[in-house]
C-alpha cells in the first residue's frame, strides 16, 4: 500500500511539473502584462507535434526540442501582435480571443495531423529502481528539466535588472516606461518566453504520452488550476501548485474512485480559494 | 421599443411564410440557445458575474426532466418544475459559497467552473441512472392542451418553433420585468462598482445571489427543451465548450442587452449551417469570427447598432 501511494506521489509530481510549466506561462503573462493567455495549451500542442514530426523523420530528440520551442514562440509572437496585445487588462476579452485561437489551432492541427492519437518512439528506455518503485528514466529527466527551468526563471526575475523592470511594468506600466523600461519590448519578450516554455512543455510531453489535437485544452485547464492554487503572480507557486495538484490527483485516485480523478484537484482548489483567496504562495 | 415589438411580431409570423424545415430548425436551436444566452446575460452582462455554471444547470435539468418523466410517468411540463427546483438548489449552494467568500471575476469563474466539472463527473460516472458516457435516448414529447383536440404531443418543426419561441418570449419578459424593477438597478450598481453599491446600503450578497438564482432557474428550461428536441442527452451537455459557446453568443450579440444574446445565438447556430465547409475549416472560421468580433466590435452586434442609432438621433 505504501509502495502504491509512494509511486503515485512520484508520478503525480512528474505530471504536476507539466502542469507547472503551463502555470508558469499563465502566471508570467497575466502577472506581468495583464494578458490572459488561455490558449497556452495550444502552443504546447504545437511544440509536441513539431517534436513528434521531426523525431519521426530521424532528427535526434534533444535537437528536435529546439525548433519545437522556436516554432511555438513564433506562433506566440504572431498571436500577440495580431490579437493578445489588444486584450491587456481585459480578462474576458483575453479569454474569448483565446477560445477563438484554441478553435483555430486545434482544427489546423487536425487538418495537418488528423485526429488520431499518435505516439513517439521511446526516447530514453529503461527505469531506475528505488527500493521497490520503478521510475522510468525519461520521466525523471522531464521532471528535472522542468524544475530547472522554473527555478532559473525565478532566479532570473528575482535577481536581475530584467526582473525588476518586469515587476515595475506589472505595477505601473507608465511609470516603468518613464524609468527607461522599453515596455513594448518587455511585453513581447514575456509573450515569446511563455509560449516558448509551453512549446518546451509540449516537447517533453511528447516523449512520455500520446498526442492528439485536443490535448491543449485539458492541459491549460490544469495549468490554470495550478497557477491559481499556487497564487497568480508567484513563480515558484506555479511549480508547487502544479506538483500539489498532480500529487492530489494521483493519491486521490488510490483511495477514492479513479473516475473522479479531476474532481479531487478541483475540490482542493475550491477549498484553498475559499480559505486563502490569493492562493497558497500569493501575497496581498 | 417599437422596433423590438416589430421584430417579435415578425418572429411569430415567420412560419406563415417560411415552410422550410431547415430554416425552422435553425430558429428552434436559436430560441433554445437564446434562453440560455439571455439568462447568462442576466448574470454576466447585467450583474457582472462571469458564471461558468450554466452548462451544469442545463445538463442537470435535461437529465432530470427526462428521468422524472420516464420513471414517474409525469408529463413534460410537470417534470420541468422539480428540475427547475433542483437548478435553484444547486445555484443556491454554489452561489452562497462563492458570494459569501466574495469571489470576484476570475476566481468566481474558476470556482463555478470547478463545481460544474464536478457535477459533470458525477453524471458521467453514475452509470445506473445516467447511462454514463453513452447518454440517454429521449423518446417522449412535450404535450400541450389544445382547444378542440384535447392534449396533443408537440411534433414537427412548426409546433416546436412556437413552443420554443413562447418559452424564449416568457424568459425575456421575466428578465426584463426583473431588470426594470429595483432589482435591475441593484444589479447594475453591483456591476459598475461593488464597493460603492455596498456603501449605498445595497445588500450585495443578496442581489448577486438573486441574479444567479433567477438566471439558473430560467436556464433549466433550456436544458429540458434541448433534451426533448434533440431526443438525446449525454454528458457533453456539461462540457466547458458549452459555457464558452454561450459566452461567445452573448458577446457577439451584445452583452448587457436582452436582444443581443438572441442575435448572437442566431448567428452562431445559423452560421455553421449557412456555410458548407469541412468541419475543421468551419471551426477555424468560427474562431476567426469570434476574435474579430471581440477586437473590432467589443459591444457586439446589437450594442453597435444601438450606438449607431443614438449617434444618428443626436
Amino acid at each position: 500500500m505504501t509502495q502504491l501511494v509512494l509511486g503515485q506521489v512520484l508520478n503525480g509530481a512528474i505530471i504536476g511539473a507539466m502542469y507547472g510549466i503551463i502555470a508558469l506561462g499563465i502566471t508570467l503573462t497575466f502577472g506581468i502584462t495583464g494578458i490572459v493567455n488561455f490558449a497556452l495549451g495550444e502552443f504546447m500542442m504545437i511544440g509536441a507535434y513539431v517534436t513528434y514530426t521531426l523525431a519521426e523523420r530521424g532528427m535526434p530528440y534533444p535537437v528536435a526540442v529546439v525548433p519545437a520551442c522556436l516554432i511555438a514562440a513564433a506562433a506566440g509572437y504572431l498571436s500577440n501582435k495580431a490579437f493578445f496585445q489588444f486584450t491587456r487588462n481585459n480578462l474576458v476579452n483575453g479569454l474569448l480571443v483565446s477560445i477563438g485561437l484554441i478553435s483555430i489551432f486545434e482544427s489546423a492541427s487536425m487538418l495537418l495531423w488528423t485526429a488520431t492519437p499518435v505516439e513517439m518512439h521511446f526516447v530514453l528506455p529503461g527505469a531506475l529502481r528505488v527500493g521497490d518503485i520503478g521510475l522510468p528514466k525519461m520521466k525523471l529527466v522531464v521532471f528535472a528539466v522542468i524544475v530547472v527551468v522554473i527555478v532559473a526563471t525565478y532566479l532570473a526575475l528575482a535577481r536581475t535588472w530584467l526582473g525588476r523592470a518586469a515587476f515595475a511594468y506589472a505595477q505601473n506600466p507608465e511609470a516603468a516606461m518613464l524609468m527607461g523600461v522599453h515596455t513594448p519590448r518587455l511585453e513581447t519578450a514575456v509573450m515569446l518566453y511563455s509560449t516558448g516554455l509551453a512549446g518546451l512543455g509540449g516537447a517533453l510531453y511528447a516523449s512520455l504520452y500520446s498526442l492528439e489535437p485536443a490535448m491543449g485544452g485539458v492541459y491549460v485547464l490544469k495549468g490554470m488550476e495550478a497557477a491559481i492554487l499556487g497564487g497568480i503572480g508567484s513563480l515558484m507557486g506555479s511549480l508547487w501548485g502544479g506538483v500539489i495538484l498532480g500529487v492530489i490527483e494521483g493519491v486521490g485516485s488510490v483511495f477514492l474512485p479513479t473516475a473522479f480523478r479531476d474532481a479531487y484537484g478541483l475540490a482542493v482548489l475550491v477549498a484553498i480559494l475559499l480559505l486563502r483567496p490569493s492562493g497558497l504562495f500569493g501575497d496581498e | 421599443m417599437t422596433g423590438q415589438a416589430l421584430l417579435w411580431g415578425l418572429l411569430y409570423a415567420l412560419p406563415l411564410v417560411v415552410r422550410s424545415d431547415f430554416l425552422l430548425t435553425i430558429f428552434i436551436f436559436t430560441f433554445i440557445y437564446g434562453i440560455l444566452g439571455v439568462t447568462f446575460d442576466l448574470i454576466f452582462g447585467f450583474t457582472g458575474q462571469l458564471s461558468m455554471f450554466h452548462p451544469a444547470v442545463f445538463g442537470v435539468s435535461a437529465y432530470m426532466t427526462h428521468l422524472l418523466a420516464v420513471r414517474f410517468a409525469l408529463p413534460f411540463w410537470v417534470a420541468t418544475l422539480p428540475s427547475a427546483a433542483a437548478a435553484i438548489v444547486l445555484a443556491l449552494i454554489v452561489g452562497s459559497i462563492c458570494f459569501k467568500f466574495r469571489l470576484k471575476t476570475f476566481y468566481f469563474a474558476v470556482v463555478t467552473l470547478a463545481f460544474a466539472e464536478m457535477i459533470r463527473l458525477v453524471v458521467m460516472n453514475w452509470n445506473s441512472v445516467t447511462n454514463g458516457t453513452l447518454g440517454l435516448v429521449v423518446s417522449g414529447k412535450p404535450t400541450i392542451y389544445w382547444p378542440g383536440s384535447g392534449v396533443v404531443p408537440i411534433k414537427g418543426p412548426i409546433a416546436w418553433y412556437y413552443l420554443t419561441l413562447v418559452c424564449l418570449t416568457l424568459t425575456v419578459l421575466i428578465c426584463s420585468r426583473c431588470l426594470g424593477s429595483w432589482m435591475g438597478r441593484c444589479f447594475g450598481a453591483i456591476r459598475l462598482n461593488e464597493d460603492l453599491a455596498r456603501t449605498l446600503g445595497i445588500n450585495v450578497f443578496r442581489y448577486k445571489l438573486l441574479s444567479f438564482l433567477i438566471g439558473c432557474a430560467l436556464a433549466s428550461f433550456a436544458g429540458a427543451l434541448y433534451g426533448y428536441y434533440t431526443g438525446y442527452i449525454d454528458p457533453g451537455y456539461f462540457s466547458i465548450n458549452q459555457s464558452m459557446e454561450v459566452l461567445a453568443m452573448v458577446l457577439l450579440g451584445g452583452q448587457g442587452t436582452l436582444l443581443g444574446p438572441i442575435v448572437g445565438s442566431f448567428v452562431l447556430t445559423g452560421l455553421p449551417h449557412a456555410i458548407d465547409l469541412r468541419a475543421e475549416v468551419r471551426a477555424m472560421l468560427y474562431g476567426a469570427i469570434l476574435i474579430f468580433t471581440i477586437l473590432v466590435m467589443p459591444r457586439g452586434i446589437v450594442g453597435t447598432l444601438f450606438a449607431l442609432r443614438s449617434k444618428r438621433d443626436a
